[in-house]
């Protein structure tokens, strides 16, 4: 103030004094009259509750507002050096790679709506009033906000773009076919059709007018994916470690607290130093016995393995294509070879943070292979015992079925056939000639059965005895005893089919010079041909025998044809069998009915209602238009589930009902059976194509046993900073 | 009545996210929803009652002729026993004797198949509903609301980083040529239709088209187009 009017107040201040002194002593004697009533003592305790009321309220209150702009500040500070991530069991940098992120930083604060920082732009709101989260953004002009269940790793829950595989994929396409037989036209159909899409798809790209190149954040799809299945382990970290936030490290324990301390943990030290002595004496002797052992089977398995995949030329069939036995024994050697390598691929899952979904996969295929093989040995037992409990009347039945219908069905089949069967009159002479060779072979085939009956039991009895390895062991020695048995209708098939497919292609030919053509073998086409009398006399006089002599020949064709293709279905049958014992998608069944979210099949969005949420906060402004949208897992459809059944299935129907093979029995050529590789498609689905060798798997154990020694290195102060994975939004402008 | 043709609705909550939904549902008045419920307490007392006629077709065969009859009322509720006891009570009430007189008046090979095909037909959705959902930044999501209420909806979703682009196509059906909206994905061999149920006309194609191409990508940003492209 300007010392001119401070003069000028005191002044007028003194005059008004002066002239009005009675209100003055007005004044004082209300003063005094004020004292005498207690009124200022009662003013005092007013003021002091009042302040006091100010201390406890309102300054905590303004304290705590700007304390929460300095909980954002000390978070993102605790985030850079590394604070929010000690203890944390892998290395926080792991999930940067995952994340395509280099740190973490706070994005914004929640339900602290009255505090403004400078640098977050984002403020989100939850109540129990809101079902939705409130997000606001001063700078967003439009705001997604995408919301999504935390997969729990713990559980080995996630979400995959992709639908998971059930199927190991290294498989390289093993295309060993012999030329020109039916496997490989059918592949050279396949390839040229998927040459003809392929080119159909490259036309397509054609039409295509702007193309859009994708941006950043399109491309950031699978990273925001992986930050998803991540976010649930980042959140119990930082959970954790918050009280850490804005806070000295704790002082040393003073000497009492020391005491008190050890005396508490005494039990747990003595638990701790005789489980050290476990760990370091007896754990790895045993440990190592186990390896050793393994390894002693491993080579056992690759002796197996080299005899049942032997082949004197590399296109002849090695034992395990033709026998189901064989195949049985193969499949269970591969697996125990392929156990061990997966069980270390698994192990090593512990090294790392759960979040990592890339084995679970391989999860999924090792139990299920396990708990197939379990269930196939209780099965087998269950079997077993029936069977070598009951094995004299099994085998009784077994030998009356197989006299019955191989052997005396057949015999009535064929003399049936010899006396013009169902008022065909066939041609008597052929048709004896034809049924007496037939009948001959069955009587001296009906011979060796018979002297095989009396071994039969013991037979069965093996059979039984080798179910303890499994139900699909007996089921492989039947199909195998059932070709065996049944190898006389096989021969009979052949040489029926070859003496119908010579008298038809005879008869071709003799039709053409009937008509005075003949086939040109150069050119491959009918040529006219002129014939002398003689030629088309005899020729004419050969296709009239033949053509009266096709019926009979066509009927014991058909009966052979018949019977064999009854075999092939019975043994199709079986297969199947086997099929659905070595390879039944069972765990992934189980944890598709008891935890879908572990079988991710793809992602879903649903667009949720906005108008009345957006409606519940009449004071704000108009916040900018809002969608909010809910990311969900799909779970794995039961039809890719089973996609490898469907695949096969498709394959056998390709073959067997084509039109190829439907021509082959028409015209008495061998119907080719399908390669028991392409029926066995679904074993190399999960098992690798090269099994890993002897001494890989020594490494892989010993390496195993080195890296667990030193384990346990504890991640911390490091200094990261990071990105905060806020549990909901990813807000857009 | 209870359907309607095929027409389109769009939510559009932020210009970034579009919802297309083409459906044969009316929108809902109170006699259409009464009439609705009315429907479905039809079907369910029909079902129930196949499922009757079934089991005691079941109970005249000599399958059932081992199992004991559990006439008396067990003392806890949650037992299997309890299930037998209320299924008893069923069957020797008045419209469990109908159904009883009933199966077997008919042939087995006849009931079994026709209360199949009836079980089927009851199953059937009335409604079909398809929807195309755009994010921006995220990708395109057809779904398609399945046939009978035993499954659920089928939902594909497309990043857009895998969309090559999105084209109306036609094609003859029967006797007359549709327009349908179609996905090109990259790397695939077949193309996504949207709407493949209902293949609504062309105007609503269009519409959709020309708000899915506004709405995936962003102004601007178009590439140089393409020097092979028509």
């Amino acid at each position: 103030m300007h010392p001119f009017s401070v003069l000028t107040l005191a002044i007028f201040v003194a005059g008004y004094i002066t002239a009005r002194w009675d209100l003055v002593t007005r004044l004082y004697e209300l003063a005094v009259f004020a004292w005498d009533h207690g009124v200022v003592a009662r003013t005092a305790k007013g003021f002091a509750i009042l302040s006091l009321f100010f201390f406890l309220f309102i300054i905590p209150v303004e304290r705590l507002a700007s304390r929460e702009t300095d909980l954002a500040l000390s978070v993102e500070n605790a985030l850079k050096v590394g604070t929010l991530f000690r203890n944390s069991s892998h290395p926080i940098a792991r999930i940067y790679e995952l994340c395509g992120q280099p740190s973490m930083h706070v994005l914004g604060l929640s339900n602290s709506a009255h505090v403004d920082v400078e640098v977050l732009q984002i403020h989100a709101a939850t109540g129990q009033q809101l079902r939705m989260p409130q997000i606001s953004c001063a700078r967003a002009s439009t705001i997604q906000i995408t919301m999504y269940e935390r997969p729990i790793p713990n559980r080995m829950q996630y979400i995959s773009l992709n639908p998971i595989s059930l199927a190991l994929g290294d498989k390289a396409e093993m295309a060993t076919h012999a030329p020109g037989s039916v496997e490989a036209e059918e592949e050279k159909e396949e390839r040229k059709k998927q040459e003809k899409t392929r080119a159909l798809v490259e036309k397509l790209k054609l039409h295509t007018v702007a193309q859009h190149p994708p941006s950043h954040k399109e491309r950031a799809l699978p990273k925001i994916v992986n930050q998803v299945n991540c976010s649930w382990e980042l959140q119990q970290i930082l959970q954790k470690n918050i009280s850490l936030v804005g806070r000295r490290s704790r002082r040393s324990l003073s000497v009492s607290e020391r005491v008190v301390e050890s005396a508490t943990s005494m039990r747990d030290f003595l638990i701790m130093a005789i489980w050290h002595l476990i760990t370091l004496y007896i754990y790895p002797v045993i440990r190592r016995g186990f390896i050793i052992t393994l390894l002693c089977h491993r080579v056992a398995a690759e002796a197996f393995l080299i005899v049942l995949e032997w082949r004197a030329k590399p296109e002849y069939a090695a034992l395990k294509d033709v026998s189901a036995t064989a195949q049985q024994v193969e499949i269970r050697l591969q697996q125990f070879c392929y156990w061990p390598m997966q069980y270390i691929t698994l192990r090593k899952r512990k090294d790392d943070w759960e979040s990592i979904t890339t084995s679970h996969p391989d999860y999924i295929r090792f139990y299920n292979s396990l708990w197939l093989v379990a269930n196939d040995v209780i099965i087998g037992i269950a079997l077993g015992s029936y069977i070598i409990d009951n094995s004299t009347w099994v085998a009784e039945s077994i030998g009356k079925i197989l006299s019955l219908y191989s052997v005396a069905a057949l015999q009535r089949t064929i003399s049936w056939l010899m006396r013009w069967p169902a008022g065909l009159k066939l041609n008597t002479e052929l048709a004896a000639f034809l049924g007496d060779l037939f009948l001959w072979v069955i009587d001296h085939w009906s011979g060796l059965v018979e002297a095989l009956q009396p071994y039969l039991p013991h037979l069965i009895w093996f059979i039984g005895f080798s179910s303890f390895a499994g139900a699909s062991m007996p089921i492989a020695l039947f199909s195998d005893l059932v070709s065996i048995l049944t190898i006389h209708i096989y021969s009979f098939y052949m040489a029926s089919a070859r003496i119908f497919n010579w008298q038809y292609t005879i008869l071709l030919s003799l039709f053409q010079l009937f008509r005075g053509k003949k086939h040109n073998v150069l050119r491959k086409r009918i040529d006219s041909c002129d014939y002398d009398l003689d030629q088309l006399l005899l020729g004419t006089i050969l296709f009239t025998l033949l053509f009266f002599l096709l019926p009979t020949v066509i009927v014991f064709y058909l009966t052979f044809a018949c019977s064999r293709m009854a075999i092939i279905s019975l043994k199709a049958v079986l297969d199947t069998l086997l099929a659905c014992l070595n390879h039944f998608p069972l765990f992934a069944l189980m944890l598709r009915i008891k935890d879908s979210q572990r079988l991710p099949g793809g992602i879903r969005f649903e667009l949720k209602d906005t108008q009345q949420y957006s409606s519940t906060n009449p004071s704000s402004p108009t916040p900018p238009p809002t969608s909010y949208i809910y990311l969900k897992s799909v779970p794995l459809t039961f039809r890719a589930m089973f996609h490898q059944y469907f695949q096969l299935g498709h394959r056998i129907r390709k073959h067997y009902l084509s039109p190829h093979v439907l021509l082959c029995l028409a015209t008495g050529k061998f119907v080719p059976p399908i390669h028991r590789k392409n029926l066995y498609s679904l074993q190399y689905s999960m098992l690798p194509a090269q099994r890993a060798g002897i001494m890989e798997m020594w490494n892989a154990l010993t390496t195993n046993t080195s890296t667990t020694k030193e384990k346990k290195p504890v991640y911390e102060n490091r200094g990261f900073s990071g990105r905060r994975f806020n549990g909901h939004l990813s807000g857009r402008r | 009545m209870l359907t309607t043709a095929p027409h389109l609705r769009t939510r559009r909550p932020s210009p970034t996210t579009v919802e297309y939904t083409v459906s044969t549902s009316p929108t809902l008045t109170l006699p259409l929803r009464l009439l609705l419920i009315t429907t479905i307490i039809f079907r369910v007392l029909i079902g129930w009652s196949v499922l009757l006629i079934l089991y005691s077709k079941y109970l005249l065969s000599n399958l059932a002729a081992a199992t004991s009859t559990h006439n008396v009322q067990p003392e806890t509720i949650v037992s299997i026993d309890y299930l037998y006891y209320i299924l008893h009570l069923l069957h020797t009430s008045k419209p469990g004797q109908f159904a009883t007189t009933l199966a077997a008046l008919t042939p087995p090979t006849l009931l079994i198949p026709l209360s199949l095909v009836l079980l089927h037909i009851l199953l059937q959705r009335p409604h079909t509903t398809e929807t195309l959902l755009v994010l921006r930044g995220l990708g395109i999501q057809t779904s398609s609301s399945s046939a009978s209420y035993l499954s659920s909806a089928t939902t594909r979703f497309i990043p857009t980083e895998k969309v090559q682009d999105i084209l109306v196509n036609e094609a003859f059906r029967g006797f007359e040529v549709r327009y349908y909206l179609v996905v090109v994905v990259e790397g695939e061999d077949d193309v996504v239709v949207v709407f493949p149920r209902l293949l609504p006309r062309r105007k609503v194609v269009e519409s959709v088209w020309r708000g899915v191409r506004g709405c995936l990508w962003e102004e601007g940003r178009v590439g140089g187009l393409s020097a092979k492209g028509g």
